[in-house]
């Protein structure tokens, strides 16, 4: 007996992922516009290969790696980077994303941790944004990001040491006042 | 704030995965006793059933059609040739798929098609029998036509339909071997080479009337084939629920196997 045409077990990836994949090309685009338009482009580009993948693939990193190659050629083609730190330098507080629910922290250094984040290079951003709001492993990143995992975790090393920098200048500048 | 609620984001992709899903067909190819055949089906059923000589061939030539919303599958279009294998293997005489008929190219070729699934497992009818089914009587070329571009051979039984004296006349371009080999398969008698049924050797069911005949019995002869399904066997006339005629009594009186 023939099964029902129209099951398709794509929409419990989509159930399961759609909100966390946004959620990250919201920071990995630095404009939440974009966002929607690349979250969309990764989920159907996905719906045509999920079809291919092994049965034990790791479909959350594979997702994590469709949108991290599509915010990387989205952000090379439209040369975003001058236009980021233009919105940044306009004090675009009132549009950054707020951190998860979960996570104590006040919404101004919350803020003040987006802006920075939004500041580093592209690699950074997105290993830092993978590896501390998605807790995905080292070798998911390095996947996503088409380095070893050794790689991937100097990205995350690098992007903390730079906000923790920006964090101590801010310090430094309130303190001044 | 534009982007941040994910909510509509996920409204839109809905709408466009159902747009593709709509428009996407999965195809594979597969070994069979006819040779490599290719099986394709949309969300809404089985579309388009293919011999093919090149798996390139059939590639190319699905592509062409479908654009790029082409995925090979066999995974999900196994259970579909598997029922097909069994037929061809006469395991089984019916395929029971939901069909979606989107490469038919007329309403008139939906209609013909419709009316030639209508035929029963090893029976037989002719283009001008086809032509009477769907109301236009004087049009038997268009059925040929119209058959000879069937999208699902086998599935829609073209190869039950002949011409009007018997000869098989065309199958799915220059496979007539196919025709035979199928209606072999379903129990009608092939002869003359390969091209021919012969209505002398076979049961006949004129209507309106649920009874079966011997060739012989009544006016039967002398009615043209395009009033006549013809069968190969008696228990195919009898799985479609008709009986033995009463006066030529085929029970007591069959034809010689």
């Amino acid at each position: 007996m023939v099964r029902d045409m129209t099951e398709d077990p794509f929409e419990a990836i989509v159930a399961t992922h759609h909100a966390e994949i946004h959620r990250y090309l919201v920071r990995a685009t630095s404009r939440p516009g974009d966002a929607d338009d690349l979250s969309q482009e990764t989920f159907v580009r996905a719906y045509k290969a999920y079809r291919a993948l092994p049965p034990d693939a790791n479909v959350r990193a594979w997702l994590f790696t469709i949108a991290t190659n599509l915010s990387r050629n989205h952000f090379r083609s439209e040369g975003r980077r001058r236009q980021a730190m233009a919105v940044v330098a306009v004090g675009a507080s009132e549009h950054s994303p707020t951190w998860p629910e979960g996570e104590a922290i006040a919404n101004q250094a919350s803020a003040r941790i987006d802006r920075l984040v939004a500041t580093l290079p592209f690699k950074q951003r997105v290993a830092f944004t993978m590896r501390k709001v998605h807790e995905l492993d080292y070798d998911a990143i390095g996947q996503s990001l088409d380095c070893s995992a050794e790689s991937a975790r100097a990205h995350v090393f690098q992007a903390l040491r730079k906000i923790r920098q920006g964090l101590d200048d801010f310090d430094v500048v309130q303190t001044e006042r | 704030m534009p982007g941040a609620d994910p909510t509509l984001a996920r409204a839109e992709l809905e709408s466009k995965l159902a747009d593709i899903r709509s428009r996407m067909v999965a195809y594979g190819i597969f070994p069979s006793p006819l040779g490599r055949i290719l099986i394709a089906r949309s969300e809404l059923g089985v579309s388009m059933v293919r011999y093919i000589d090149s798996d390139d061939a059939a590639r190319s030539h699905i592509a062409r059609l479908a654009g790029d919303e082409v995925v090979e599958d066999t995974t999900t279009l196994e259970p579909v040739y598997r029922e097909l294998l069994d037929y061809l293997n006469a395991r089984g005489t019916r395929l029971s798929w939901p069909l979606d008929l989107r490469w038919a190219k007329s309403e008139f070729q939906r209609r013909v098609l419709a009316a030639t699934s209508d035929l029963p497992y090893g029976a037989v009818a002719s283009y001008g029998g086809i032509a009477k089914r769907v109301g236009a009587p004087e049009s038997v070329r268009a059925v040929a036509q119209a058959l000879r571009h069937n999208p699902l051979p086998i599935v829609i039984p073209c190869h039950r339909v002949i011409g009007s004296t018997g000869d098989l006349t065309g199958y799915a371009g220059t496979r007539i071997g196919l025709k035979e080999q199928l209606l072999t398969l379903e129990g009608v008698p092939v002869s003359g080479g390969g091209h021919r049924v012969d209505r002398n050797h076979m049961y006949a069911w004129a209507g309106p009337d649920r009874e079966y005949c011997v060739p012989s019995c009544g006016g039967l002869s002398e009615m043209p084939l395009a009033k006549l399904t013809l069968f190969g066997s008696r228990r195919h006339a009898e799985a479609v629920g008709l009986s033995p005629c009463s006066s030529c009594r085929p029970d007591l009186h069959p034809l010689p196997a």
